[in-house]
């Protein structure tokens, strides 16, 4: 909790209202919630030691204060296999955010490189997300994650705090949860294990309030005993409360 | 984050029990608000005093009436204020002069209207807070308690009819909606539906949709509350959740929210000042409190009737008895569509069926006792179904157009119900005989529907309150859980 009061007084100084993917992940890993191996870097050299300890294949994104839509200022490569590609990869990603910077007429802050995540592997893509509403407050919200969010809107919500009974009930609610259970064969994904990443949301957003937005999407589920993984962790905050 | 408790709501009581009213703005002229309140209150059921307020006249209908509060010598209970919304502030200095404790603001002109309107409601609210003095409204029609007789409604009576209580059980209402708290008093009053208090909250200057929440949950007259919301001021939404988390255990909540399309919501923000927050939001919220959000007032009164009159279920196994076949299957039909279980009788209880009633009945669920019965086949299908502990709920279908079923079905119906404590749900179709029995069977505190569909839902609302009610312990026997 002292961790998250310190990441969001930083970026409320440096006129932040997201916080960096690195911090949101530390958040994250603070209240338990697996995520892949992550770290940072901010030279060539470093990202490919750094990528050689989280093991091959590896994703890099830019860290910048003044980047928050990283795929559009081309900050984002993934799947890379070996050091070469990390190397090429860390270069690029510096000279397309100049690039966007002189574009946008700002400099951009290049002095925290880049943020370095393992490349998970695929499983059943879930949305754990937070919002906050002007007459109710903070709810969660899951359901079938990635592009269905949008086509499908297969979600369900509860207000923070819920407990176990109200997640498990939210997940029975989707017309997906059929797919969680295992169709057709399929093993069923690891609910519980789902359960409890919402349960922590739950706490952390009690705990932290002045989080406005939180996105955990994808959430991939895998084999049930297997876990999961939150690949990508958005949050934003707001400077008055 | 914000705290709810539930404060005294001792002062609340002088709405609905005031022993002693003014009327401020009492007029002699035909068809205005001040006539209309000032004719309510001198019917002969208002055993409460009642004085009117207006400096033109010493008396209006021939009840006293004085320049200002402080002339009148006797204390005043409660304040209906129908007056210009420009005068309210004087008005209220009044009141605060007088020591009274609650005013109702029936007039328009003030938030809904725009800034000056704002302006003015909040020196009215100061004054107010100043002195602790309650307010309901203003931009409402106020209140209806059909045991003190207290009715503010400015709507006579030929045109908008006032419900009854019932010696059974009650249902109060909380509106938004003056029109709509109107029509829902014309309307449960033909419905011959047992109302205790009808409430609109207008602007909701002070008192809202928490303190009566917190109030009707304790007040021994009310069985089952209903909602009207059009949408919840900033934040008001999560303090409703609050409170009503805590009523809900000890009593059913029935709630229409509307404003669930995108122009509806514009509508209403336009209308009532309140936020357009995420209808998805409100619903989860009404689910996770344990309120029982409904689609429209039909639907509302038909489960508060039921809610009202019967204990909920502690299970979902519904079991149909009819003596008309098409009756079985349109009802068994609607419960299988709202999600409830409709198990076939055990072998052992089917033979004990077999054994008792005469072969060409129908055994099974529904069970169909033939359009020649008379009551005794009921008594035989109660007796071995309560006993046998396979069903939560009995839906009865009653068709009284066949001569050989006699008015005694309705004591077997109601002694079965009081026995066993389960709850039971009767559907009678037709004409005015049958209603006139359905008037009857209700009195002996059984609800009754003219469709196979009004009383599925009906028992729909009593396993879903049994659900919120008894939790874990609620005997869930299918998976319905789908929204």
């Amino acid at each position: 909790m002292k961790e998250s009061k310190k990441i969001f007084k930083t970026a409320l100084e440096e006129g932040r209202t997201f916080v960096l993917e690195n911090e949101a992940k530390d958040i994250m890993k603070a209240y338990g919630i697996p995520i892949p191996p992550y770290n940072t870097a901010v030279t060539a050299d470093e990202a490919v030691t750094k990528s050689k300890e989280i093991g091959f294949p590896v994703v890099l994104k830019i860290l910048s204060k003044d980047i928050l839509h990283k795929s559009d200022a081309g900050g984002v490569k993934i799947n890379l296999k070996n050091d070469d590609d990390v190397r090429k990869a860390f270069n690029a990603i510096m000279e397309n955010a100049k690039k966007y910077g002189q574009e946008k007429g700002i400099s951009v802050d290049l002095s925290r490189g880049v943020f370095i995540s393992a490349f998970a592997d695929m499983g059943t893509e879930m949305i754990v997300g937070v919002t906050k509403d002007p007459q109710f407050g903070h709810a969660l919200m899951t359901g079938l994650g990635g592009i269905f969010v949008e086509v499908l809107k297969d979600v369900s919500f509860r207000l923070i705090p819920f407990n176990e009974v109200d997640a498990r009930e939210m997940l029975n609610e989707l017309k997906a949860y059929k797919i969680l259970e295992g169709i057709r064969g399929e093993a069923p994904r690891d609910v519980d294990a789902l359960v409890n990443v919402m349960l922590s949301v739950s706490k952390m957003i009690e705990e932290n309030p002045e989080i406005t937005e939180l996105d955990c999407n994808p959430t991939f589920v895998y084999e049930k005993g297997k876990g999961v993984l939150v690949v990508d962790a958005r949050i934003l905050i707001s400077d008055s409360e | 984050m914000l705290t709810v408790s539930c404060g005294s709501t001792e002062q609340l009581d002088l709405f609905f029990n005031a022993k002693s009213v003014a009327i401020y703005g009492a007029s002699t002229s035909q068809n205005s608000v001040g006539q209309a309140i000032i004719q309510n209150f001198i019917k002969p059921q208002y055993t409460g005093k009642v004085y009117a307020i207006n400096p033109k006249y010493d008396q209006v209908l021939g009840v006293p009436c004085f320049p200002s509060l402080q002339d009148i010598k006797e204390p005043i209970d409660l304040v209906v204020v129908a007056v210009p919304a420009r005068i309210t502030p004087r008005v209220f200095e009044d009141i605060a002069a007088k020591g009274v404790k609650a005013a109702i603001i029936i007039s328009g002109g003030f938030s809904e209207t725009g800034p000056a309107g704002a302006q003015l409601e909040d020196e009215v609210v100061a004054i107010a807070k100043k002195h602790e003095i309650r307010v309901i409204g203003p931009n409402c029609v106020g209140v209806i308690d059909t045991h003190s007789h207290i009715d503010t409604f400015f709507l006579p009576e030929y045109r908008c009819g006032r419900p009854r209580p019932s010696n059974v059980a009650n249902i109060s209402l909380v509106s938004q909606s003056g029109a709509f708290a109107a029509a829902i008093s014309d309307w449960t009053a033909e419905l011959g539906l047992g109302i205790s208090k009808l409430i609109s909250l207008g602007n909701k200057c002070d008192v809202d949709d928490d303190d009566l929440l917190c109030f009707l949950a304790e007040d021994s007259t009310t069985q089952v509350i209903c909602y009207y919301t059009e949408g919840y001021d900033s934040r008001k939404g999560r303090t409703f959740f609050d409170t009503a988390k805590d009523v809900t255990p000890q009593k059913p909540i029935l709630v229409v929210k509307s404003g669930r399309g995108q122009r509806a919501k514009a509508a209403a923000s336009s209308h009532t000042g309140s936020l357009a927050g995420s209808d998805r939001i409100a619903d989860a919220a009404y689910r996770q409190a344990g309120v029982i959000r409904v689609d429209n007032f039909e639907h509302m009164f038909d489960m508060a009737k039921a809610l009202a009159m019967q204990p909920p279920a502690k299970g979902d196994r519904v079991l149909m008895i009819t003596n008309g076949g098409g009756l079985g299957v349109m009802t068994t039909d609607a419960l299988e569509a709202l999600g409830l279980a409709i198990p076939h009788p055990s072998k052992e209880l089917e033979d004990r069926f077999h054994q008792s009633l005469p072969s060409y009945c129908a055994v099974g669920n529904p069970i169909d006792v033939v359009g020649d019965t008379d009551a005794s086949r009921y008594d035989i299908v109660f007796r071995e179904a309560i006993e046998s502990g396979e069903y939560d709920m009995f839906v009865v279908g009653m068709l009284l157009q066949t001569p050989s079923l006699g008015m005694d079905i309705t004591n077997v119906i109601a002694n079965y119900q009081r026995q066993s404590d389960l709850p039971f749900i009767v559907v009678s179709m037709g004409g005015g005989f049958t209603t006139k029995a359905g008037e009857i069977m209700e009195l002996m505190g059984v609800p009754t529907y003219a469709t196979g569909e009004k009383a599925a839902l009906a028992a729909k609302g009593l396993v879903q309150y049994g659900q919120i009610k008894y939790g874990d312990k609620f005997n869930k026997t299918i998976d319905s859980d789908k929204p």
